[in-house]
């Protein structure tokens, strides 16, 4: 008891004790200040200025799957304005003089990147050591103007990748607000489209702060002697499923074809993204810093686009390419078993009062599920279409992804359209619409709208047996301590058709190469045999987009490519090809091939 | 019954009006400006409010010190009333509501929380009937604090309840708790902190366990303070690793601002400018106001301390640092004297409030303190500050004009 209990006297004598150390620190510590460090701080106070310079990180690397860099950084110069050192009519004119840049624009950009009164908020990036060495020779005639080295995203020149890697910039006011949780500030660098927003937290570390001294003619002495400074912390470099040297095939291969397009390559065993390619695409290295208007405004008047991410965001009829799920469900559905002969194509059928073409106005005949898809007739699936009705096919279309984020790590992703009764109803009217609509969406057509990414999930759902893992670009995270973070494969969903169905449709696929009829069998080899589907999208606006949906090698499938090239007529004339080169690059490069493609 | 006044400890009376006038002489030089010769007009503001706290000093040292007594729990209930409404009806700077606004006058809650905790505790304290150590004891002052603290944590405030926190301790001590018990109760609270590094861990808790087996607290509590150490110190690192970058950064801001980059670090580093460029004599007079202190947007507040030393030295800042030093050493001995043990507890949380707001106040202007916010006493610019010091200054007068009593 009388251990916790303590006399009255002890209390007093330990409350004196608790003050009187109290004091003595404080006296101790004003005269460590005060009577010792005078002259030091003396000679702070009045000749030199000290000023809060963020140390910005050094922004995580991007490597493709091979370790071959799709992104790192280099060197630039920064001339900022510290808003408490400013001189009122010379700071402003002087830099413009500076900068060539007038008054108003600078006085805009330092309100706009204001964080505090004594952070300099950056005015320019991206100078060159000219501009610097008038800074450090002539600074006290710059009052209030300090520049710093800064390191800058650098995107190399041999890979076009722009779609998926996105760009940096400066952030913007709204981006502020709704980053409660970050510590952005004005003025900061931070990835703006694709991964480089993803996972801009990863990649761009932790800001530190440094204190420097600057002396009264403006020139920087260096760092201020009182410990201060917060280190930066560096960001993390990232791993990409992408494979640079395909990427870039891609990319070659489809310049020589035409204008506009997409092409997306997977692999199907874990849902990495092999390439992913836009066409027009754009540099993001003049997005790096502040874009100039001059250059925005020629990239938003391009009447291609080219800032539109196709694979991604591009939305378009899939054309023939998705009758395999009119057929999918047909088999599920019961409506017809795989050799059952459905009635013959003439070249189209009547339907109601309207006579639906097929694309072969010669007639394939009486078909079952192989020939008709081997064929593609058109015949066989309005047969197929009318049999199961709008809703049955709209939710097997949704069960196999479609008209739903495939939820990959790029922002910007579009859903698409998966028409149902309830669609059509409130588009037409209850009631107003043909019944005979489905018969269009059953080949692809119509209101059916997809984009070409859905379509390679889907064919990496068909090479697996069934089993569709999440597109992603993420391979690995690697930490500044070497720590390495994998990112595992993520089942996305499976497809709604039995082993059998998908076996049927594989064969059927198979025959688009192989078969005597096949509408790609211009890709037959001896090597290794390809599975796909061509498409031959209508476009009202112009030339039928050309698909062509494959995996390769059969049997057992390593990867899956999606090329749609707009505007190019037929998929068998067009992006059948493409793709068959781009499996070829994938599959043959690590024997001889590399070294012929290279020479 | 009148009061007289040659009875009243006018020293103690003398010392705090003298802090007053000097901080509205640093208010007056702080928001000086040289171009155009005249000041803002924050040191008449504080002119005012020292008069209305003048009176309600007055008006506090004619009551009998039992009105208090009686009154103890409803004021307590009021302050907290009012820290809750002003987390929604409150003036918000720097993203944290703090103030009310009553027409041209701000009014901070936590300041009159301050009081309300300390007539609530030395009330329950004096009474209790259970004996120091006793867990209900522990147990309900803990939570009389626990209130206040958690409200002000959510403006959010970290500087200032910890002058709660400091409330409690200091009246535990006061009341004959052993300050070895008290280790033993804010353990947890190490064993997180030691918890970042397994070796300063274990060294730790091989200092607790033989620290239990040596003083025997009793079964119960060497259990829970052993249990409650060991999840601290095992769940803290697991949750800390798990935490982003930046939400470690935030919780770091927090608990020390100075690491802030966009602020609070540099004003530091110009405080300390400030304070050591005066040298022993100082620059004189408003003769600092054109120096560094220009840029701190807190001088006439929480860095006055750094006006000071800049304008009156080593000299000035020991003047002032000495009058604190009297009013604490007045403060224990009226404290100590007093044979009513409610007034007692008065007079010695007063001491407290005073004082760890001095010690914070001055340890973050010569940086050996975070930037916690705290206002120096009688000093800084702001109303409730005043008005709540001068009504310590009241309660040590009145608990020294009825020391004999019971």
């Amino acid at each position: 008891m009388s251990r916790f209990f303590i006399a009255k006297d002890l209390r007093v004598r330990i409350a004196g004790a608790v003050i009187a150390l109290a004091l003595l620190t404080i006296i101790v510590g004003l005269a460590y200040h005060q009577l010792l460090r005078h002259r030091f701080f003396l000679e702070q106070s009045e000749s030199n200025r000290i000023r809060v310079q963020p140390v910005i990180p050094k922004r995580g690397l991007i490597y493709d799957r091979n370790m071959k860099v799709i992104a790192d950084n280099r060197l630039s110069f920064t001339v900022s304005i510290v808003p408490f050192e400013r001189v009122k009519n010379v700071t402003i004119p002087k830099l413009s003089e500076l900068l060539a840049m007038d008054s108003l624009s600078i006085e805009k950009r330092a309100r706009a990147n204001f964080v505090s009164r004594y952070i300099p908020s950056p005015i320019k990036r991206g100078l060159g050591i000219d501009i610097i060495s008038v800074l450090e020779e002539r600074g006290r005639y710059y009052p209030g103007i300090s520049y710093s080295a800064e390191s800058v995203r650098n995107y190399p020149k041999d890979i076009s990748a722009g779609t998926f890697v996105g760009y940096v910039g400066e952030v913007s006011a709204e981006e502020i607000e709704s980053e409660s949780e970050s510590d952005y500030r004005m003025g900061s660098l931070v990835g703006k489209k694709g991964i480089e927003k993803t996972y801009d937290r990863v990649l761009r570390g932790l800001e530190g702060t440094e204190f420097i001294e600057v002396s009264a003619k403006g020139q920087i002495v260096g760092a201020y002697k009182d410990k201060h400074e917060i280190p930066a912390v560096p960001g993390s470099d990232l791993v990409l499923t992408i494979d640079k040297d395909l990427q870039q095939f891609i990319h070659t291969s489809f310049d020589s074809v035409r204008c506009c397009g997409a092409v997306v390559a997977m692999d199907p065993n874990t849902g990495g993204l092999l390439g992913l390619a836009s066409f027009p695409d754009f540099d993001p290295n003049i997005f790096s810093g502040v874009i100039l208007p001059e250059i925005w405004d020629s990239i938003i008047s391009d009447t291609n686009h080219p800032l539109l991410n196709r694979p991604l965001a591009g939305l378009y009829p899939p054309g023939s390419t998705t009758k395999i799920i009119t057929a999918g469900a047909a088999l599920e559905l019961g409506l017809v078993t795989d050799n059952y002969l459905l009635k013959p194509c003439f070249g189209g059928m009547q339907f109601g009062n309207r006579y639906f073409r097929c694309w072969d106005a010669g007639g394939h005949g009486k078909l079952n599920t192989y020939n008709a898809i081997e064929q593609s007739c058109d015949v066989y699936f309005y047969q197929l279409g009318q049999l199961m009705g709008v809703d049955r096919w709209a939710e097997y279309a949704e069960k196999c992804g479609f008209g739903l984020k495939t939820g990959m790590d790029v922002p910007d992703e579009k859903a698409g359209i998966v028409p149902n009764s309830k669609y059509y109803n409130e588009l037409y009217g209850a009631g107003k619409w043909s019944r005979y609509l489905v018969l269009n969406l059953a080949i692809g057509q119509g209101e059916f709208l997809i984009t070409p990414l859905q379509l390679a999930q889907f064919y990496c759902g068909l090479a697996t047996d069934g089993v569709v893992y999440r597109p992603h670009l993420l391979k690995e995270i690697v930490y500044p301590d070497g720590a390495i973070l994998r990112s595992e494969p993520v089942v996305s969903f499976n497809l709604p058709f039995s082993r059998e169905t998908i076996r049927t449709l594989n064969e059927s696929l198979g025959l688009v190469v192989q078969g005597e009829h096949g509408t790609a069998r211009g890709l037959r080899n001896n090597e290794y045999n390809i599975s796909g589907k061509t498409g031959t999208a209508q476009n009202p606006h112009g030339e039928d987009h050309s698909w062509f949906a494959a995996f390769a090698p059969s049997e057992s499938p390593r990867i899956v490519v999606v090329a749609l090239v707009e505007n190019a007529g037929h998929g068998s004339e067009v992006a059948a090809p493409l793709v068959g080169k781009i499996i070829r690059r994938y599959l043959t490069r690590d024997s001889t091939a590399l070294a012929v493609y290279n020479n | 019954m009148s009061l007289e006044y040659r009875h009243i400890d006018w020293r103690l009376v003398g010392a705090a009006l003298l802090l007053s006038v000097i901080g509205i002489i640093l208010i007056y030089s702080a928001q000086f400006d040289a171009a155009t010769g005249s000041s803002l007009d924050f040191y008449l503001k504080q002119i005012i409010w020292l008069a209305i706290a003048l009176f309600i000093f007055a008006v506090l040292i004619h009551l009998p010190l039992r009105v208090i007594d009686f009154l103890s729990y409803l004021i307590y209930a009021t302050g907290l009333g009012l820290l809750f409404l002003v987390l929604f009806i409150g003036q918000a700077k720097y993203g944290a509501a703090r103030w009310f606004s009553v027409g041209p006058i701000n009014v901070s809650p936590s300041d009159i929380a301050k009081l309300a905790l300390l007539v609530a505790l030395s009330r329950f304290l004096a009474y209790t009937k259970l004996p120091p150590q006793s867990k209900r004891r522990i147990f309900i002052s803990a939570a009389l604090a626990a209130i206040p603290v958690l409200l002000i944590l959510r403006q959010p405030d970290l500087g200032t309840s910890l002058v709660f926190v400091a409330l409690l301790f200091s009246l535990w001590l006061w009341s004959g708790l052993s300050p070895l018990y008290m280790i033993l109760i804010v353990s947890p609270l190490v064993s997180l902190l030691a918890a970042f590094h397994w070796i300063t861990w274990t060294v730790f808790l091989v200092l607790l366990i033989s620290f239990i087996l040596i003083l025997k607290p009793g079964f119960l509590f060497s259990f829970i303070t052993v249990v409650a150490n060991l999840g601290f110190g095992i769940i803290t690192p697991f949750f800390w690793n798990r935490l982003a970058d930046y939400q470690k950064l935030r919780i770091l801001t927090f608990l020390d601002p100075g690491r802030d980059p966009r602020g609070a670090g540099y004003q530091i580093i110009q405080s300390k400018i400030a304070l050591g460029s005066g040298g022993i004599l100082g620059k004189g007079y408003l003769g600092g106001s054109q120096s560094q202190l220009k840029f701190l947007p807190e001088r006439h507040t929480d860095f006055i301390f750094s006006v000071l030393g800049e304008e009156f030295g080593f000299i000035g800042a020991m003047v002032v640092v000495i009058v604190f030093a009297f009013i604490f050493y007045r403060g224990v001995v009226i404290a100590s004297r007093c044979r009513s043990r409610f007034a007692s507890n008065l007079a010695f949380g007063a001491v407290t409030i005073l004082f760890f707001q001095f010690l914070v106040n001055i340890g973050m202007t010569l940086g050996l303190m975070p930037v916690t916010g705290l206002p120096l006493p009688f000093l800084s610019y702001g109303g409730t500050s005043l008005v709540m010091c001068w009504f310590l200054i009241g309660l040590l007068v009145l608990a020294d004009y009825y020391w004999t009593e019971y």
